[in-house]
């Protein structure tokens, strides 16, 4: 176990490199100056040749690519060039809507997704699966940015159930915040229980046609018996796969529902520094959400040990 | 209670239930809770985060519109674009030979620290201002000296004449801020200057809090503009980044906004339609102006750019822009009537439409057929747009057309090398003053437009301190403008914003202003 997870942790330093060295090298193949857009449009060459001198910006790029990583690997992700602050605590500051919205929307979806996907599977073929797959299809394809208008739409403007946007007045609770995150949380949430409907459906149907079921029916335990204490049990693992990634997916990719919703989160973030060209802003966000991606993927790895005895690393 | 119990709440299975619960309560028990404003706050949605809240670091509109209410200039415009005094006691005092400017400090100015504003604080902000701003290292170089004569009177002497002085002193970007000497710093970690608000908090990317001021001390004058009396009626203004335009205006018809800045003009049916928010016309808000490579490329040559002007359209360019009459005017005087700069000279080449004319004058150009790059982005909706039209436009004049569709950020950076670009699209905010924009105006901006015939017109309208030879002057620079087609000014544009309709007194302006606007209970 020790070992498999010093190889994972190897793995991970690995694909971390990689994606800091891909981010780095592309966000500097865009076009677009941090310094020039930083001073406004009356800036004049020598403000901006000062500036970029501050931020090391006149350095070879293998030189500031290197002096980056010696950075990173000290646990400092650099100072944004536009907000002026360390890059790690603009994270830190971004990180709880873009938690809580992940998390509501992973409870969302899950909510959603499960039931339906296993209902959809027992009952294959009948109207409610063809009702259940029909609406994963819509959900699936809906784009999240327009059910996040309709809904803006509907449950804010119309109804006036939540507010419209952002996170909550400048000395807003805890509670007055989340509650500005319930819309976008069911907008990703719906969007995002297509997908774990369809998988948990496919993993159900491939249980529903195992031997150990017939065996497990042929002894005469109940249906219900049969299905929730035999095949649900055997579906968590590829469920709790789909959840995981999804997570990971929501972290790093509720981008378009957080511009939308006006959310203060990472996904925001990171589209505002790429107009910024706030370069270390746009590296370390990066990096700090394939880390996490990564991370997930070991959590779920380990969780399968716990569901599934047949796992051993 | 309910927010102290949420806040501990850890991520545990009962934590998630509790936090569920709470959500509930706190949605059904007081749905509009969180959006209710009370008449002593107001939210105001902004195009984005604000590049900084020093108001000298960067000439960005927003910094401007924000800071505007924390720091006051000597100087500032009213309704009219006249230069009225603010912290200046009144107009200064200019010697016969237009290079000494005395200037009387008005009594009993508070900063936001409680000390009395003297001339060493003005002294200090506009050494400050000279040092970092563009339009002040501009400047700069005709300063002589500038120094406090006593507590409230300060003198600025130049070594030669300046007549744009005023004007450069009183506008809110690039800004000539006041602020307590004890303060500056760079980059600047305290805001303290005598405006109608003072600086509370800032959360990158989700507000930027302003406060009454309640030691401000207010000019009697009647207000008009940005001039006279100053009353912080509302106590607390917060600048809020939303920087989907559809997000602004869905949150000011629903009343968690109480004005959203700059929305698309397609919003000017729904917000008229509301009964809780209205739609606030500027106008004239700026106008979109295309310069041309004068250094490089087939722009170069004098009659293509010729052929250029007398081929476009600007009613179809600038109706593709801003879609209906009411948010645009065709104007061939750089400034309107009223302003002394008022001038018709050249209004014969503009917005012609003539492709003969213009095909007669790429023939003489014996133009080649290289494409003419049009530089422009996505990021103005109107300026794409305009584009394509204006594309169209050329097409048919006989040109080869080449859309290069970028970022913005991608823009500003190729527009500053010759090789990559021979039209772009831009737009600037409408000034008062004519050596205020656009940039084209001065030396070494994109398009390098530098000709004896500018020289002589623009040396002879900046040596001229009386402002009426100026505005005759002025007629002259235009004509070379068109002339020589440094850039096409297509004409004046509005900006649509979103006020609630509680909100009273609301001035519309370039640079909204917030002081002397009430909210209905």
């Amino acid at each position: 176990m020790l070992a498999h997870l010093g190889r994972r942790f190897a793995g991970l330093l690995l694909v971390l490199f990689i994606v800091a060295a891909m981010v780095f090298f592309l966000t500097r193949l865009a076009p677009g100056d941090p310094a020039a857009l930083m001073l406004g449009d009356q800036a004049t060459a020598e403000d901006i040749a000062k500036l970029r001198i501050a931020y090391g910006l006149d350095k070879p790029l293998l030189v500031q690519f290197v002096l980056w990583l010696k950075e990173v690997a000290s646990g400092n992700l650099g100072q944004s060039i536009f907000l002026q602050r360390p890059v790690t605590q603009a994270l830190l500051e971004r990180a709880e809507p873009t938690f809580f919205l992940a998390m509501f929307s992973l409870a969302i979806a899950a909510a959603i997704g499960v039931p339906a996907g296993i209902a959809s599977a027992v009952w294959r073929g009948r109207p409610l699966d063809q009702v259940v797959s029909g609406l994963a299809m819509l959900a699936a394809n809906i784009p999240s940015f327009w059910l996040g208008l309709i809904f803006i739409q509907f449950f804010a403007v119309k109804l006036g159930w939540f507010p419209v946007a952002g996170y909550g007045s400048p000395d807003a609770g805890f509670a007055e915040r989340l509650q500005h995150l319930l819309l976008p949380s069911a907008v990703l949430g719906l969007v995002n229980s297509a997908l774990i409907t369809r998988f948990t459906r496919a993993s159900m149907l491939d249980i529903l046609s195992a031997d150990f079921l017939r065996t497990a029916r042929a002894k005469g335990l109940s249906e219900r018996r049969v299905l929730l204490e035999h095949a649900f049990r055997n579906v968590l693992v590829p469920v709790i796969t789909v959840l995981g990634l999804t997570l990971a997916l929501l972290i790093g990719g509720a981008i378009v529902t957080e511009t939308v919703f006006g959310l203060p989160g990472i996904g925001n973030l990171v589209v505002s520094a790429v107009l910024r060209r706030d370069y270390p802003v746009i590296q370390g966000a990066l990096l700090a959400v394939a880390g996490i991606y990564v991370l997930v993927n070991l959590a779920i790895d380990l969780i399968y040990t716990l569901v599934d005895p047949r796992v051993r690393y | 209670m309910q927010n102290d119990s949420l806040s501990r709440t850890g991520l545990t299975r009962r934590g998630l239930g509790g936090l569920a619960a709470g959500l509930a309560a706190s949605t059904m028990l007081a749905p509009a809770a969180g959006l209710a404003q009370g008449a002593s706050s107001a939210n105001l949605a902004m195009v984005g985060e604000p590049q900084s809240l020093d108001p000298m670091a960067s000439t960005a509109d927003l910094v401007g519109t924000i800071m505007q209410h924390v720091y006051e200039p000597l100087f500032t415009f009213d309704a009219n674009w006249a230069t009225q005094p603010m912290l200046a006691a009144s107009l200064p005092a200019i010697s016969a030979d237009g290079k000494t400017y005395g200037i009387e400090l008005r009594k009993g100015v508070k900063l936001h620290n409680g000390r009395d504003l003297d001339a060493e604080d003005v002294v200090a902000s506009l050494k400050r201002w000279l040092e970092m701003t563009p339009r002040g290292k501009g400047l700069a170089k005709s300063v002589a000296s500038l120094t406090a004569k006593g507590p409230s009177s300060v003198e600025i002497v130049l070594n030669k004449v300046e007549p744009a002085l005023l004007a450069h002193l009183a506008l809110p970007s690039g800004f000539a801020a006041i602020m307590a000497k004890e303060s500056i710093a760079n980059p600047l970690t305290e805001f303290v200057g005598t405006g109608p608000y003072k600086f509370r908090e800032r959360k990158p990317d989700q507000f930027v809090v302003l406060v009454r001021h309640d030691g401000y001390a207010s000019r009697s004058e009647p207000t008009s503009g940005y001039a006279g009396k100053r009353e912080a009626k509302i106590d607390e203004l917060r600048f809020i980044p939303v920087p989907n335009a559809n997000t602004r205006l869905e949150g000011v018809i629903a009343g968690q906004y109480q004005f959203s800045d700059q929305l698309p003009v397609e919003s000017f049916k729904k917000l008229s339609a509301s009964s809780a928010a209205k739609a606030v016309l500027t106008m004239p808000f700026g106008f979109p102006y295309f310069p041309t490579n004068t250094k490089q490329g087939p722009m170069a040559d004098l009659k293509v750019r010729q052929a250029f002007q007398m081929a476009l359209d600007l009613e179809e360019v600038l109706m593709a822009g801003f879609g209906e009459p009411k948010f645009f005017a065709l104007a061939p005087a750089h400034f309107p009537k009223g302003s002394p700069f008022f001038s018709e000279a050249g209004k014969d080449k503009y917005s012609r439409a003539d492709v003969a004319g213009a095909k007669k004058l790429l023939a003489e150009a014996k133009y080649d057929g290289t494409p003419i790059r049009i530089l422009n982005s996505k990021q103005y909706d109107f300026h794409h747009r305009m584009a394509l039209v204006m594309a169209e436009q050329m097409k048919a004049a006989g040109f080869k057309v080449q859309l290069d569709v970028v970022d913005w950020a991608t823009l500003i950076q190729r527009r500053g090398d010759p090789a990559l670009w021979d039209v772009y699209i831009t737009h600037s905010a409408f000034l008062p003053e004519p050596m205020l924009s656009p940039p084209q105006l001065g030396d070494g901006a994109p398009g390098w437009w530098s000709t004896p015939a500018k020289e002589a017109a623009l040396t002879a309208f900046n040596a001229e301190p009386d402002p009426v030879k100026r505005g005759a002057l002025w007629g002259k620079v235009q004509q070379v403008i068109f002339d020589e087609v440094p850039y096409i000014r297509a004409g004046n544009f509005a900006a649509l914003s979103g006020a609630s309709a509680k909100m009273k007194d609301f001035t519309a302006m370039p640079w909204p202003s917030f002081w002397n606007v009430d909210l209905d209970k």
